[in-house]
């Protein structure tokens, strides 16, 4: 795994507004970042990569089994009561899933470390499925890149084939897909699953989260005052069931992607359980609750907020000292707390890779550089390849 | 091959088919579409059981199933109105009637004016409720329209010309007692750190 220097493909600013990606730039800062990329070679994708993110991943299905079986768990993972039997009830009617994405540190050796399971709501989606794609095809046709190279994303042909199947269950039924107001880069994504999702053959509409109604019968409902069956929402599970609508969640049987177990899958709390379901798994970091901390041993530690989004309110601590902390609204419900693996230099970036699933298979992985030791919203996209 | 094998460029242009394919005002335009479709027919409007059964004797029992199957659909797909004034706007006065529902509460209707008549090959008869507006602000003034708001014509005009979609039975409008029970920890989380514009919510 390396770094290179790679020429930008002329004009690829219009091609963007071509394909209609609008938030390459965000707040005056390059967020898609064409001026490198990463060298993976084969074996390190497979090996290292698609191989642990599998097994991760079925990993964390057991610990969502755990949870959802257990009062005491489900307090620590910060869910509502009133809605235990509803997460409940949709883990146990096998309620399907769409997507997720695994944080990974890797740095080319050794064993990739899971950071955090991003498994409600991720975004960079368009990014890795589409962009990154159509990056490598330009480059190679320009004879800038090896006619061999590869990449690891297969996101977008797994995704369209998920919705095919998912229309199984759903035969003549409206998808609505749904972001909040004022985020290109959320509409973007949900615009790209939209598309997706019509490539399967599903019929589509778009309603923003605000605007979903509640009608006298207890159903959500479009602006047409049409019932909402099957909908797909990018917006967090932990948001939901705090608001005034998680009343009716039940009544109402939206059959939700992200179905509601994912409350508990992109949650946290489910660092240190997973290090107490699998202590010394190669690909964990040990990881504790805030009651095991004087217990654990750990010196070096990162603190996370159970609920965050974006690297907000995490810090760094080493020795006993804050050494770095990022500010944020989140933090109310408690924190865990995950020995610190610092994210591997490339020059002077720090670099994580983004490793996706589409329901249990990997399906690619996207590369986010920082100066920053921790990543934030506005670290920058890279390319990748494989040779 | 570890990537996607090929992508349809085509589809994911975005730009041009903004321009090209979103209909400003489907509403309006389907009765357009409609008139030079090849799958029209004709179907008979009656604007009661008794226009039914004169313009065809000896079918009084279909005039009023297909009068009854068209009035319960008027209550399942018809437009509905929390108060009477948005009623009276789009369908004219004393075209609009309430009904009661839950918590002494109701709602406006518009009164169904005709229904649309049409045979079907095995010998059967359909039907579906139509509607129009006395309200000169209206799309549906002086017009025959339907439950989902498709325009068919002159309302003086017994004979209007359909696909085989206006008949089938529309999805059930409901009524919407409020908006925005969901979105709103957005709203406190966002004033943080006064930024006013940002990227994500998702992660």
């Amino acid at each position: 795994m390396f770094r290179s220097i790679i020429k930008q493909r002329p004009n690829w600013q219009i091609s963007a507004a071509e394909y209609g990606f609008t938030f390459h730039t965000m707040h005056g800062e390059a967020y898609w970042d064409e001026s490198a990329y990463y060298q993976f070679s084969l074996e390190q994708i497979e090996r290292d990569i698609e191989a642990p993110t599998q097994e991760l991943h079925q990993m964390c299905l057991q610990v969502v089994d755990k949870v959802i079986a257990d009062q005491q768990l489900m307090q620590k993972f910060q869910i509502p009561e009133q809605h235990w039997d509803y997460i409940r009830n949709s883990w146990l009617a096998g309620d399907q899933s769409l997507y997720s994405r695994m944080d990974l540190v890797y740095g080319g050796a050794g064993h990739a470390k899971l950071y955090e399971n991003n498994a409600d709501t991720p975004t960079s989606l368009y990014e890795t499925g589409f962009w990154q794609w159509l990056w490598l095809q330009d480059q190679v046709n320009a004879g800038k890149l090896n006619r061999r190279a590869d990449q690891f994303n297969s996101l977008q042909e797994k995704i369209i084939n998920r919705f095919a199947q998912l229309k199984l269950e759903h035969p003549a039924e409206i998808l609505y897909f749904s972001c909040c107001k004022d985020t290109d880069e959320d509409r973007g994504t949900v615009q790209y699953l939209e598309d997706c999702a019509t490539a399967a053959g599903i019929e589509c509409k778009f309603i923003y989260v605000e605007d979903i109604g509640l009608s006298a019968d207890d159903c959500f409902t479009d602006l047409d005052n049409l019932k909402i069956s099957w909908m797909f929402k990018l917006y967090p599970w932990e948001f939901m069931l705090r608001e005034e609508y998680s009343d009716v969640l039940e009544s109402a049987a939206v059959s939700w992607i992200e179905p509601p177990w994912k409350a508990i899958l992109s949650n946290k709390a489910l660092l240190p359980m997973l290090w107490k379901m699998f202590p010394q798994h190669p690909n964990l970091l040990p990881s504790f609750f805030e009651d095991e901390l004087k217990n654990s041993q750990l010196v070096n530690y990162v603190k996370k907020p159970i609920f965050a989004r974006e690297g907000a309110n995490i810090s760094i601590h080493l020795a006993g000292k804050e050494v770095y902390s990022s500010p944020g609204p989140y933090g109310d419900e408690g924190y865990i707390y995950q020995a610190y693996s610092p994210l591997p230099a490339f020059g002077d970036n720090f670099t994580l890779i983004g490793s996706w699933l589409v329901n249990d298979q990997a399906a690619g992985i996207s590369v986010r550089e920082d100066k920053n030791k921790v990543t934030q919203d506005m670290s920058r996209y890279m390319p990748h390849i494989i040779l | 091959m570890k990537r996607t094998q090929s992508i349809d460029l085509g589809v994911m242009r975005k730009a041009p088919k903004l321009f090209a394919f979103r209909p400003l005002a489907l509403a309006v335009t389907a009765g357009t579409l409609i008139g030079c479709s090849d799958d029209t027919q004709e179907a008979q409007v009656y604007k009661s059981v008794e226009d039914c059964i004169s313009g065809n004797p000896g079918q009084t029992e279909q005039c009023e199933i297909a009068y009854q199957q068209a009035e319960q659909e008027a209550i399942k797909s018809g437009p509905k109105y929390n108060n009477l004034a948005a009623c009276v706007q789009d369908f004219g006065a004393h075209n609009c009637q309430s009904y009661p529902v839950q918590n002494n509460q109701s709602i406006f209707m518009p009164l169904m004016a005709g229904y649309m008549f049409g045979s079907m090959m095995n010998g059967g008869s359909r039907s579906a409720p139509l509607y129009t507006s006395y309200s000169r602000r209206s799309p549906a003034y002086g017009k025959w329209t339907s439950t989902d708001g498709n325009l068919f014509g002159s309302a003086n005009s017994n004979k209007i010309r359909v696909n085989d979609k206006a008949f089938k039975p529309k999805p059930t409008v409901r009524r919407t007692m409020s908006r925005g029970g969901f979105g709103s920890t957005i709203a406190a989380k966002s004033s943080f750190g006064g930024r006013t514009s940002r990227s994500s919510w998702g992660g």
